[in-house]
């Protein structure tokens, strides 16, 4: 070390110091800031998962990660009802027959999953600590709106990266019930009635030719379970238990968690009933 | 996205195979010497298995010029060791994983090292083989090879071992030469040439330029028919 | 990067002129994990390949984790090795800071967000985490590439979960038979399971054989089995 070094002249170059960066702990952000994901040194329309799954003799790889759903949600005067299925698919393949495609953000708020299973719980995980600092802050509850409105904030972000995600945010807030559709393009919608998934046609049918404003509760929720129940019975991709929860005032109840098998056979049995 | 950066996405000079195997009482370890370039066989004497420390040999197939990045780096690793007088000597064990960490985070940046690794030597007194690849695959084994000697000289080798479970250095030797030999008969890419490196607890040996050809017999060449 | 679908078939099939970069490759491999009140039990298969070549006859694809938790990946080798790797490196971190190991519940949420710290590039992995949960009970954790996770008391996942996981929801979990309850699991029974499990799979999947390593984790440790399967 000398006069040389201290102008910046390096007249030793190790070779070593080439792969700095190839010999540390790899970091992972995601620990310390939720929002930040590894995104690879490519153009954003390869990070899309499937683009460079492919191995060396050119097999495709598969990776497969939880897919298709059938979710709905309906506002009506006596709250919010929500009814999902709970099969995950990957390709051909059931992952799961017991999904919880609910996912309990808050007491007073809930969110569905349609899409990627990873990117649903990743992201409302993150939004259920970002309404509760937000409690803490403000000494009150978020808005339905509020929080619809910061996850569509989160995935905005990453729009073009592959996200799959179409969701609902329901809740109870000062202004009363609340509905509104999140999806991973950065939508964001507030409305009475939605279905999303790939069931969703089936249940829309259901859902349109029963729909009143007007329904008792338990009209209400056996609505969503039968249009639950029709798309499972139709969607090769919708299937195993049909849930259904109730917002109101004080906040969601579960009620019930049915086999949509044990459905099909109560179903049957009335529909003979009514015809004698 | 253009960084104007070009990455290594496919090899130009390059060497086939490697074998290694563990034998009663050490590793060996023996490559060829040519760097094809494309079906030109460009360089008839390249080295690429080298002594990394008296307990570790490294040899590498793929790409030559990443070969002898890396080699530099090793080289470079272990004289910093030395000079700091604060580590161990770096053994096989240690240097597959460095390896493994260093080809594996290249691979994820896209610009991978076209490699594929044998490591042979010891580790806390016990022989040591392992393989790394250039997307971070890295296992050890008995018997490693790559390139065309993962069908042809693995096989014999764990067929050899089928027959009788410990092999003597001499049986190792001979059954590394013949798996060599088997490879210049068939892979269009090797070559008679080679290097052999016998690494024992009393540290390494290379013997450089070995001659397979006056052990070849191409007289069969004639029985095969049908191809006129 | 053009990544056309080329070629497939063995790699000396392949035009050696032509090589192509993919960060991925397939070396197969199959676990399984089975839970019961006060023990839990993670196994998998001994074969690491690729494509046509074996390359090892007796690689254990079940790591420690902690003393109460362990993991088994199979998928992109490369993928499993690093994943294994920083979760050690996170845990042992861990450890320092709090002078104590992560709870299994801790652990499993840990893999998760690891997974979809990846999630634009993921690790290629098939994973179970099985260990002893705070009440010291075995749980079975299932995960798929990019960090959606369920809680369950048995799973499969590998090259040949599509045989082995229906055979555990019929003899495990007497899914849709009337009349029909299911066993309490004990020790004798998973280790009976897995190995009809892996003896089937090996019958019917190239990519699975060689032998098989049950790990079982109690309160009191862990012990480990080797069982040799076919090796064709």
């Amino acid at each position: 070390m000398a006069l040389e070094a201290i102008n910046g002249v390096s007249r030793y170059h190790s070779k070593l110091d080439d792969l700095g960066e190839e010999m540390v702990i790899p970091e992972i952000g995601n620990l310390k800031n939720q929002y930040q994901l590894c995104t690879p040194d490519l153009p954003k329309s390869e990070c899309q998962i499937g683009e460079f799954l492919i191995d060396e003799t050119g097999r495709k790889i598969k990776l497969n990660y939880a897919h298709g759903t059938t979710t709905l949600g309906f506002k009506f005067n006596g709250g919010v009802v929500m009814a999902v299925d709970s099969r995950a698919t990957s390709g051909q393949y059931i992952g799961s027959g017991n999904v919880k495609k609910i996912i309990e953000i808050n007491p007073y708020l809930l969110g569905t999953m349609a899409g990627g299973a990873a990117d649903c719980t990743y992201w409302e995980r993150v939004l259920a600590k970002q309404c509760r600092i937000y409690e803490l802050r403000n000494r009150e509850r978020i808005s339905v709106a509020a929080a619809s409105k910061l996850l569509a904030n989160m995935v905005y972000q990453y729009k073009g990266y592959g996200l799959s995600m179409g969701v609902m945010i329901a809740g109870w807030d000062k202004k009363g019930p609340g509905l509104y559709y999140v999806d991973n393009n950065g939508n964001r919608m507030p409305g009475n009635v939605f279905s999303v998934g790939s069931g969703s046609i089936y249940a829309y049918g259901v859902l349109d030719s029963g729909y009143r404003s007007d329904m008792s509760d338990t009209e209400a929720q056996e609505l969503g379970r039968r249009a639950i129940y029709h798309a499972t019975h139709r969607d090769a991709y919708s299937g195993g238990v049909v849930r259904v929860y109730h917002i109101k005032e004080d906040g969601w109840t579960k009620i019930t968690e049915e086999d949509s098998k044990d459905l099909h056979y109560k179903y049957a049995e009335e529909k003979t009933k009514r015809s004698q | 996205m253009n960084t104007g950066k070009s990455h290594t996405m496919y090899p130009s000079t390059s060497g086939t195979s490697v074998v290694g195997l563990v034998y009663d009482g050490g590793v060996m370890l023996a490559a060829d010497s040519l760097g094809s370039y494309g079906s030109l066989a460009r360089f008839r004497d390249v080295k690429r298995l080298f002594k990394v420390t008296d307990k570790a040999a490294l040899a590498c197939s793929g790409d030559i010029a990443d070969y002898q990045f890396i080699r530099e780096v090793i080289e470079q690793k272990v004289r910093d060791d030395v000079c700091g007088g604060y580590t161990r000597e770096l053994n096989a064990g240690a240097l597959h994983c460095w390896l493994t960490r260093v080809l594996y985070n290249r691979r994820s940046r896209f610009d991978p090292l076209w490699l594929e690794c044998v490591v042979a030597g010891y580790k806390d007194d016990e022989p040591f083989l392992g393989y790394v690849d250039k997307i971070g695959t890295a296992f050890e084994a008995k018997e490693v090879a790559t390139g065309f000697g993962l069908h042809f000289a693995v096989p014999m080798i764990r067929e050899a071992r089928e027959k009788k479970q410990n092999l003597s250095c001499d049986e190792a030797r001979k059954l590394l030469t013949e798996c060599l030999k088997v490879l210049y008969y068939r892979d269009c890419r090797a070559h008679f040439k080679y290097q052999l490196a016998d690494i024992t607890p009393e540290g390494v040996t290379i013997h450089d330029d070995l001659n397979l050809k006056k052990e070849t017999n191409w007289e069969v060449a004639n029985y095969i028919s049908g191809y006129e | 990067m053009a990544l056309e679908m080329m070629m497939s078939g063995p790699d000396y099939m392949r035009d050696p002129r032509k090589h192509q970069f993919s960060p991925y490759a397939n070396n197969g491999g199959t676990s399984v994990a089975i839970a019961g009140d006060d023990f839990v039990m993670i196994a998998s298969d001994t074969r690491l390949s690729r494509g046509f070549n074996i390359f090892s006859r007796e690689q254990d694809k079940v790591f420690p984790l902690t003393p109460k938790t362990m993991m088994a990946s199979s998928g992109c080798w490369a993928d499993v090795l690093t994943l294994n790797k920083v979760l050690q490196a996170r845990l042992t971190m861990y450890s320092h800071e709090h002078h104590d190991m992560m709870s299994t519940t801790a652990v499993a949420q840990l893999l998760s967000t690891m997974l979809y710290w990846r999630r634009f590039f993921p690790y290629y992995v098939s994973n179970i985490l099985a260990g002893i949960d705070e009440e010291g009970k075995g749980v079975v954790y299932h995960y798929d590439p990019v960090g959606h996770m369920e809680k369950l008391t048995f799973s499969a996942t590998g090259e040949s979960v599509s045989q082995i996981q229906p055979l555990l929801d019929n003899q495990i979990g007497g899914l849709n038979m009337l009349g029909v309850k299911p066993p309490t699991m004990t020790k004798d029974l998973a280790r009976q399971l897995i190995h009809d499990a892996f003896v089937s799979a090996a019958e019917r999947d190239i990519n699975t054989g060689d032998g098989i390593i049950i790990h079982t984790i109690t309160k009191d440790g862990k012990t480990e089995e080797t069982v040799k399967l076919r090796r064709d």
